[in-house]
């Protein structure tokens, strides 16, 4: 086939419809951006964590033994296991409390902040065999006096982030020795909280915390908490019996880093799919559209010698080429998007700029253009075969009339005529008006969609939070060298704890006398509604690789808000609720007994209820105080009390005056919201913004293609009396009515959708929903979303609606 | 003699550079009057039509009908203008097809504002007038040309225009057809409306009009008086 002719066809087709060129590359930059961006969602949601870990050698598996019952040999035996394949270590390994003096704002210039139960390993180097540790800034430890902190402080909900330079006091020492943070590094594991020299670990270590021994393993295979188990066995099996006295898998870590973006991938590949459905359809239309109004043209080509398939090449030419730009334009688009996602999560493992993968930089524009070259090519064939003569007289001929039926209905109605004149026209060509129907019809529903999709998000985010309930902590200082086994900082999966700052000088109460003196100024404190002392412990679960938090409520806590998805809240000691992820990893369900060991003495409860908590990514137990006080009352010591406030209280204000009344040494704190949520929510308006648009750019093309139809009519009416504004009325109108029946079907859809992928979210982080998460849509705003199809309707025909009204009536009237 | 249209000095030109469509016109009307403006293909005739109906504006020069100068008007003012003052009669009749023939001929009184009622009655007694009531709920695609034109007739009179305008109004139809379609505009002028017509039937302008203004090469070059003219 001879290019030339069909080259200078196409070129004079892209020109004269510049509005339809317009709109098709429009389309696809839109849809291509977004399906770009859910494709490396997808494929990136595990990307960045499984990228540092093959990166940094991360270890499956961080053993913690008791070097008194495994001998150096014994622990070289463990390397040579089947299924071992690469292990590091031994090395020293001591659990202490640090204190970190840091500069502040306060009169006070400085304060020392309290960090319980340290892990400090001594490693004489970051790389090995396994957990190559990423120093981020400072170098490794050289000699005495010289700490590197774990870079996953930094990055916890501890209120400063250590730095190189700061005084570090190891209080739960002998003797207290002091040291100095010389790095920031990061295990991808967290397999500690900070390094020091071998040789320095024997100056922290206590009769009462001697130094064990940390071996790190790679396995063959480790992919699941089964296989996980399976090699933790293993190890244990090849040790002398009790050596072995903690494993942490890197399953949780895993998971819990993952969680930032596996649960949005659903909704995003559904955006993505739908933007797809809306290309595709809009490019049929165009493409159609292009054809019908292109009748006369077509038989001018053929009359000159046009082939059919140069017909059909000049016609699915004036789509693919607009939509191989807008493809372009696209990829360009949903990187950008994709960068600022996932970016984030890149820098903080050291793996480089983590971008779109190039397999989804070349599929998804490549699938766009296979589907917009069928939507396009069936039209375009249809042209090709167009008789010329048979094309000319078409394109000749007056535009028969569509809709006689519907203009005499509507025309009977006391309503003004060019309303009516409008509503009729859309029944004038059946075929055009249901597929901008459903274009239009899946924008609005996308719009349905996201509302619900945000309102469920926020309400994830109150029911994790507690935010609305919980809108004020107070922690209590832990003493130094109490030997109170608190929370794991940084290691295993980020536990949120706050601990108290204390300003120089200042010593901690006692802890009976701590919670006497908050409980008293909570109870004076007007605006104080109710509040409840916590205690935040470890615990080893039987079946569970790794200890586990629990959270004991010493009171009244059923107004704290937990929300139950099945099963009920706790009535009494020995029992206790438990996320989704609990029961999936441990098998257990409602009402079966779990045993777990707390304070080195044996605790059995009964699972009384499934609770919406995302406390360690879910892997987590609530329970009375009296539970955990039933095994030894001295470690159930308060964490921190939690607070709801009287309607109406301001709760800065609040804060301001309970700190006052209970002084430095207590830290009084607001419950914020999730870091998370403003970006995903900004990403759900972005997309549903797209969306919107794409669906206004088909109504856009249907109104031109409608609008050049019937330039004459337009003229016509103009000539006989018809006003600029009620020619934008009755424009307007040929697809209003479209608009408010798609919407009114894409309610009910958008809700289904709404319905279905907020479960399938929540399964991607495993856990399941309160029926209150899907529950959203209020009756007023469903009347409003239903009204969202005919606001896209509106939106896409002004423009070509204003130009009509105010293109000059001759001009109109000369158009045949 | 009060004045129903005005042109005076008028000048259109649609290129900068071109040669202008019109130029330099100017002539009156009085109410009552029928003018045929005639010559050939390309001379301005339709292009003056369409300045007097406030289609189109004028380059230079001033257009005034019934007291409103119609250069100055705006889209909308142009729009109300038709409405009220003016009716068009096209050569190619211009009707919807999608709209019956009593929904056509309804169609500018109900956008003026007029009640649908009220506007089904004045179509009714215009369409009788016409002698093609029996089609008030076809449609136009069914009728013959001069049947068309009858109704383009009975829209165009339906808001009791100051000034019909007819462009080339036998142009699509048959002899037979195209006369009496001349005798209805005649009988017209005669009640009193005021007709301008654009021809290019010479035949047409001296039986149905009172007075011709033939347009050379958009000049007026003459104005010719051709039979008893029709006073208000």
């Amino acid at each position: 086939m001879r290019s030339g002719p069909v080259r200078r066809a196409l070129r004079g087709g892209l020109g004269r419809r510049r509005v339809q060129t317009a709109v098709i590359g429009l389309v696809l930059l839109v849809t291509t951006g977004a399906a770009v961006l859910a494709l490396a969602v997808v494929a990136d949601s595990n990307a960045p964590f499984d990228a540092a870990f093959a990166a940094q050698r991360g270890a499956d598996i961080t053993a913690t033994i008791n070097p008194a019952r495994a001998s150096p040999a014994r622990l070289a035996a463990t390397r040579r296991l089947p299924q071992i394949v690469a292990a590091a270590g031994p090395f020293a390994e001591v659990t202490t409390s640090l204190q970190l003096t840091i500069a502040t704002a306060g009169p006070a210039g400085a304060a020392r902040l309290l960090i319980p139960s340290v892990t400090l390993v001594g490693r004489a180097a970051p790389d090995g065999p396994v957990d190559d540790i990423a120093l981020q800034s400072g170098h490794w430890p050289t000699g005495p006096g010289q700490i590197v902190l774990s870079g996953n402080q930094a990055g916890s909900s501890l209120p400063v982030q250590p730095s190189p330079g700061m005084p570090v006091t190891a209080v739960g020492a002998a003797g207290k020795p002091e040291l100095t943070v010389v790095g920031i590094a990061s295990s991808v594991t967290g397999t500690a909280d900070g390094w020091v020299t071998p040789a320095e670990i024997t100056r922290l270590t206590t009769p009462q915390e001697p130094a064990s021994t940390q071996m790190l393993y790679r396995f063959r295979a480790a992919g699941d908490d089964a296989a996980v188990r399976a090699d933790a066995a293993a190890v244990a099996g090849a040790l002398p019996p009790g050596a072995v006295t903690a494993i942490q898998s890197y399953l949780p870590v895993r998971l819990q880093e993952t969680l930032g973006i596996a649960p949005i991938a659903p909704f995003v590949a559904a955006f993505g799919i739908i933007g797809l459905a809306m290309s595709v359809l809009i490019v049929a239309n165009v493409v159609s559209g292009s054809v019908v109004s292109g009748y006369r043209r077509i038989g001018v080509l053929k009359s000159i010698g046009f082939t059919p398939g140069q017909v059909s090449a000049a016609y699915a030419g004036q789509a693919l080429i607009p939509a191989a730009a807008g493809c372009t334009a696209g990829v360009l688009a949903g990187n950008l998007l994709s960068g600022a996602l996932l970016g984030r999560a890149a820098s903080v493992y050291q793996v480089g700029t983590l971008g779109v993968p190039s397999w989804v930089n070349l599929s998804v524009p490549a699938a766009m253009l296979v589907v917009v070259g069928i939507a396009a090519l069936v039209p375009a064939i249809r042209a090709g075969r167009l008789s010329a003569i048979r094309a000319i007289a078409a394109g000749r001929a007056p535009r028969s009339g569509g809709g006689y039926g519907a203009h005499r209905l509507l025309g009977r109605l006391p309503v003004v005529r060019p309303v009516t004149i409008g509503l009729a026209a859309s029944f004038a060509r059946p075929a055009r008006t249901a597929v901008t129907l459903v274009a239009t019809l899946l924008g609005a529903a996308a719009v349905t969609f996201a509302v619900g999709l945000g309102a469920s998000l926020t309400r994830v985010e109150s029911g994790l939070s507690l935010a609305g309930t919980e809108q004020v902590f107070v922690s209590l200082p832990t003493a130094p060298g109490s030997g109170v086994s608190g929370v794991r900082m940084g290691a295993g999966g980020a536990q949120s704890t706050r601990v108290a700052l204390l300003p120089k000088g200042v010593r901690p109460a006692a802890p009976a006398a701590a919670e006497h003196a908050v409980a008293a100024a909570l109870r004076a404190q007007p605006g104080t509604a109710h509040f409840v002392a916590e205690t935040d412990q470890q615990v080893t679960v039987a079946g569970l690789a790794q200890q586990i938090p629990v959270t004991a409520f010493r009171g009244d806590a059923g107004w704290t808000g937990y929300q139950m998805i099945s099963g009920r809240w706790y009535t009494g000691p020995g029992q206790v609720v438990v996320p989704t992820h609990f029961l999936t990893v441990t098998g257990k369900s409602l009402g079966n007994p779990v045993s777990f060991t707390f304070g080195g003495r044996q605790i059995t409860a009964r699972i009384v209820g499934e609770v919406f908590d995302g406390d360690n990514s879910g892997l987590a137990m609530i329970t009375a105080w009296q539970t955990l006080a039933s095994a030894d009352p001295r470690l159930a010591q308060t964490s921190q009390y939690d607070v709801e406030l009287r309607s109406g209280t301001s709760a800065p204000a609040y804060v301001q005056a309970l700190s006052t009344a209970l002084g430095p040494a207590y830290g009084v704190s607001l419950n914020g919201a999730g870091r998370g949520l403003p970006l995903v929510l900004g990403l759900i308006d972005a997309l549903t913004l797209l969306l919107g648009a794409v669906a206004g750019l088909g109504v856009l093309n249907t109104v031109v293609l409608q609008t050049r139809e019937r330039v004459h009519d337009l003229g016509v009416f103009k000539a006989i009396g018809m006003t600029p504004r009620q020619t934008v009325v009755m424009i307007v109108c040929w697809v209003a009515g479209i608009g408010l029946v798609a919407g009114l079907i894409a309610v009910p859809l958008g809700i289904a959708l709404q319905r279905y992928l907020v479960p399938v979210m929540a399964s991607a982080a495993g856990t399941a929903l309160p029926a209150s998460i899907l529950d959203v849509y209020g009756g007023w705003q469903l009347g409003g979303l239903a009204l969202a199809g005919m606001a896209i309707a509106v939106a896409g025909s002004l423009a070509p609606a204003v130009w009509a009204a105010s293109a000059r009536t001759e001009t109109a009237m000369r158009a045949e | 003699m009060q004045t129903l249209i005005e042109l005076s000095d008028v000048t259109k030109r649609y290129d900068d550079d071109g040669h202008p469509a019109v130029e330099h016109v100017s002539f009156a009307v009085a109410p009552g009057e029928a003018v045929a403006i005639m010559g050939p293909s390309g001379s301005g005739k339709s292009t003056l039509l369409n300045l007097i109906a406030g289609l189109d504006r004028p380059t230079s020069g001033t257009v005034t009908v019934a007291g409103e100068r119609v250069d100055k008007l705006s889209e909308t003012g142009g729009a109300r203008f038709r409405r009220q003052q003016v009716g068009m009669i096209f050569q190619f009749f211009n009707l919807l097809d999608d709209l019956t023939v009593a929904d056509n001929v309804m169609l500018p009184a109900q956008l003026a504002g007029e009640s649908r009622g009220k506007a089904l009655g004045r179509a009714g007694e215009l369409l009788a007038a016409l002698h093609i009531s029996q089609h008030a709920d076809a449609y136009p695609a069914r009728l013959s040309g001069g049947e068309r034109q009858r109704v383009a007739i009975a829209r165009a009179l339906v808001n009791r225009p100051a000034l019909l305008l007819a462009d080339e109004p036998t142009g699509a139809l048959d002899s037979a057809t195209g006369s009496e379609i001349g005798e209805l505009l005649l009988d017209l002028n005669t009640s009193g409306q005021s007709l301008v017509m654009v021809t290019h039937n010479p035949d047409l302008a001296s039986r149905y009009a009172g007075r011709v203004i033939l347009l050379v090469d958009g000049r007026i070059s003459s104005d010719v008086t051709t039979g008893p003219q029709v006073r208000r």
